[in-house]
């Protein structure tokens, strides 16, 4: 198993996609960065404008850590849909070229070859996560400074500094966890469909009707509360004056449980199909 | 209505009887007056029902005649109203005074003054002030302004004989946030009762204030 993870390791490194994939997100960060930099300043007028009458501020809220909440608003769409094509990648690429076949006929175990796929995929995943979260602090800092983060969330929440990196740096773990849920879905749907082009289409699909239904009302309070896209913003509860420290645990402790839920049946799936 | 009633009796009585300025607030304003400049360090406690906010530290520079300076290293939101410990804008232009009479406050008698200015520069329309006659200091503040509304002062000292106050409370009105839909959170649910009944909301900030150093 060790030597099939750091094959596909090797196979990542290796392949020029990769290194599309992380220049990539650097350019989704840096293009964020740009509007949020004027974003933030409008933000700050509109959250303030109404608070201008009865006080006067001093210190400025256009810091690093009001850049990076925006940068996290804004980044939960487009990396997923990246991540899903580098990680779809590493199972169809290997049925486009036929060394899959050519793997299989050794003493491969299956079940271990498309383990380590998913391991893989995982590991991609938080790679690029740490990535962006070591990138954009870096950027975001060393360009606006460090200052008091102001977010809306029902009531208007002021954190401090150090408490602001804390917190962007939980949302990122949380964020992590939705990531490898998307992550796991690609390798699971490359697995049925196997061509590379209609695996991205079904992954961007899966990523657009998630995203619609994320602000649905199901009418059911177990549905509202449980069903994945529900789960997929829960590092917005970094951002409450309290954190719910219990719901952030349940939320991704059951979207973890549904990326198990989907690696199984990714696994039993080509198990049983017929590599030839 | 209530107000402006109130300020026009006061104004007739005042006419009628060509009053005096209170003798005792005038004791209190020349132990206010020989405080030409000071700094402190300040605590402040926001509590605003909208508005989520730590414990601020900031260093405050007066210097009679000039605008309060506030300074920080954090982000701070201090009330346009109510930092006026020396009671420099009150005490500005030309008023007249109106003795209430006395009342108990916290186990201690105080005497009551409303004061009015009467130029119209004057930005404070009229002021009820609670004096503590035996240390010559005022205790609390009910100050109605022309445009910024109304906020009260309750003041605290730590021995008898400080001229200015180590811990503040002061009471005023905030307009609650108008926040377009588009820059509300994902999870943010729109309660339009809720909102309305928010129209208007009591903020309060605890301001403690330590390290001063009084320059007369």
């Amino acid at each position: 198993m060790k030597t099939l993870v750091w094959a596909e390791v090797v196979k990542l490194a290796k392949q020029s996609k990769t290194y599309y994939a992380l220049g990539a997100v650097f350019l989704i960060e840096c293009l964020i960065f740009i509007t949020a930099y004027y974003q933030g300043s409008t933000i700050l007028d509109v959250l303030l404008d109404s608070l201008k009458q009865s006080f006067y501020f001093e210190g400025t809220l256009l810091n690093g850590n009001l850049i990076l909440y925006i940068v996290l608003n804004g980044l939960w769409f487009n990396v997923p849909l990246i991540i899903m094509i580098i990680t779809s990648g590493i199972l169809t690429d290997e049925y486009k070229d036929g060394t899959i076949q050519t793997t299989l006929l050794q003493a491969v175990n299956k079940g271990s070859f498309i383990g380590a796929k998913y391991i893989v995929a995982v590991g991609f995943t938080l790679f690029i996560i740490t990535f962006m979260l070591l990138s954009s602090s870096a950027l975001a800092y060393s360009i606006f400074g460090k200052g008091d983060l102001v977010v809306y969330l029902q009531t208007l929440n002021f954190f401090p500094a150090a408490d602001a990196f804390r917190r962007i740096c939980w949302a990122f773990a949380s964020g992590a966890v939705a990531m490898l849920f998307y992550s796991v879905v690609s390798v699971t749907l490359a697995v049925w469909i196997k061509e590379a082009a209609k695996t991205w289409i079904a992954a961007a699909l899966f990523l657009i009707i998630t995203n619609l239904l994320l602000k649905l009302d199901l009418g059911i309070t177990i549905a509202n509360h449980f069903f994945f896209p529900k789960l997929m913003d829960t590092w917005q509860a970094f951002f409450y004056n309290e954190i719910d420290w219990s719901s952030v645990w349940i939320n991704n402790a059951v979207l973890l449980g549904y990326g198990v839920l989907l690696t199984s049946i990714g696994v039993w799936a080509f198990r049983k199909q017929d590599i030839g | 209505m209530k107000k402006l009633l109130v300020m026009g009796l006061l104004l007739l009585s005042y006419a009628g009887r060509a009053q005096e300025v209170d003798a005792d607030l005038m004791k209190v304003k020349k132990r206010l007056d020989t405080v030409q400049q000071f700094t402190a360090t300040v605590v402040l406690d926001l509590d605003v029902p909208f508005i989520r906010m730590p414990t601020k530290t900031a260093q405050m520079h007066y210097e009679k005649g000039k605008q309060t300076r506030f300074s920080s290293e954090d982000f701070v939101m201090l009330p346009k109203r109510g930092l006026d410990f020396s009671f420099d804008e009150l005490f500005k232009y030309p008023f007249i005074t109106v003795d209430r009479g006395t009342e108990m406050r916290n186990g201690q008698s105080l005497k009551i003054v409303n004061v009015i200015p009467t130029d119209k520069r004057a930005e404070l329309a009229l002021a009820t002030l609670y004096l503590d006659v035996k240390n010559r200091r005022i205790m609390q503040s009910e100050i109605n302004t022309r445009k910024e509304g109304s906020y009260t002062l309750s003041m605290h000292y730590t021995k008898p004989n400080d001229i200015l106050p180590d811990y503040v409370e002061a009471t005023f009105a905030v307009e609650r946030l108008k926040i377009p839909f588009n820059f509300m959170g994902k999870d943010t649910k729109i309660d339009r009762q809720q909102m309305k009944a928010q129209d208007k909301k009591t903020g309060v900030i605890k301001i403690r204030i330590k390290e001063y150093r009084i320059y007369e």
